[in-house]
């Protein structure tokens, strides 16, 4: 790994380690009484493309795990349980210039840290918007995407990935932001 | 979404991704990684935290620019608090009493239905 720190600053002292998620979260659902531990894809190779313009050039879009608010699927918080319902199985996309309503009720985040009622923690659509009125970018793409927690490998890479891809191409992006949580 | 980092780097798109769980990303490998150490739900930036937000971002901007090779992580200097305490509590079988841990499994199953009835669906 190429650990290095954007801003000079020392590192962080080893007294206070990242939680070490693979191994807690095996923990958790064998405890829970679950067997084989989910999978997460591997690869030995990542592919690497250097950013083709300047970023002061560059069109810029967010993709996003969050999912639209659906009044019909439940409580999606703030502070909701964990609610399956929201979930969605499909890419879809929205317009950068508007502020959607999304929602990560579906996703395992931290819900004893996190009430989820900031959407700029983990859509940060509005600090991009001031990034391009600062021409810090070149431009906001003119949609955002949302990308589903698909558990299978196979109909994220064969089916959601290209679709991703398709749709960033025809908005002329030349980098993404993705957003996990 | 590291598998989609991946698909957009190989087709020419430069990639950055935002997260807080340091192990999985890199475990998966992706091109250029933002590690926020924050609670699950936060990779943008810490609630209510403006300032946190756009040097989150301007850290991923950064990121984007100044990578020259694959898997480059940065760690944010931003801390979530003062204490490390959150970090006990996520997910931590260590922790839970066994009413607990039996609550949490029928609230799993129930949910995994509930998914699974939805995927069904043809609607979707």
């Amino acid at each position: 790994m190429n650990h290095e720190n954007p801003t000079g600053a020392a590192a962080a002292p080893a007294t206070d380690p990242p939680i070490a998620y693979l191994e807690r979260i095996r923990d958790y659902y064998l405890a829970l009484g679950y067997g084989a531990p989910y999978e997460w894809a591997h690869f030995e190779e990542v592919p690497f493309q250097p950013l083709r313009l300047p970023l002061e050039e560059s069109t810029v879009a967010i993709i996003t795990t969050a999912a639209p608010y659906q009044p019909d699927k439940g409580d999606q918080g703030p502070g909701a349980p964990y609610n399956g319902s929201a979930k969605f199985f499909s890419v879809y996309s929205g317009s950068s210039a508007e502020d959607p309503d999304l929602r990560i009720s579906h996703i395992g985040y931290d819900r004893d840290h996190t009430s989820a009622k900031d959407i700029n923690t983990w859509f940060p659509l509005r600090a991009l918007r001031e990034a391009a009125a600062q021409g810090r970018i070149g431009r906001l793409a003119p949609r955002f995407h949302g990308a589903p927690t698909n558990r299978s490998h196979r109909v994220t890479q064969e089916i959601d990935c290209p679709e991703l891809l398709a749709r960033c191409r025809a908005d002329g992006v030349d980098a993404a932001l993705l957003v996990a949580n | 979404m590291s598998l989609a980092a991946r698909h957009l780097e190989e087709n020419g798109i430069a990639t950055v991704v935002l997260g807080c769980a340091l192990d999985i990303v890199e475990r998966v490998g992706v091109p250029r990684f933002l590690f926020s150490d924050f609670p699950l739900g936060n990779a943008a930036g810490r609630p209510h935290d403006p300032a946190s937000q756009g040097l989150t971002l301007e850290y991923a901007l950064r990121l984007l620019v100044a990578a020259v090779r694959a898997r480059t992580t940065w760690r944010s200097p931003l801390r979530w608090s003062t204490s490390d305490a959150w970090k006990q509590d996520y997910s931590n079988a260590a922790h839970l009493s066994p009413d607990e841990i039996a609550r949490r499994k029928a609230e799993f199953d129930a949910q995994k239905n509930i998914a699974r009835q939805q995927r069904d669906q043809p609607s979707q």
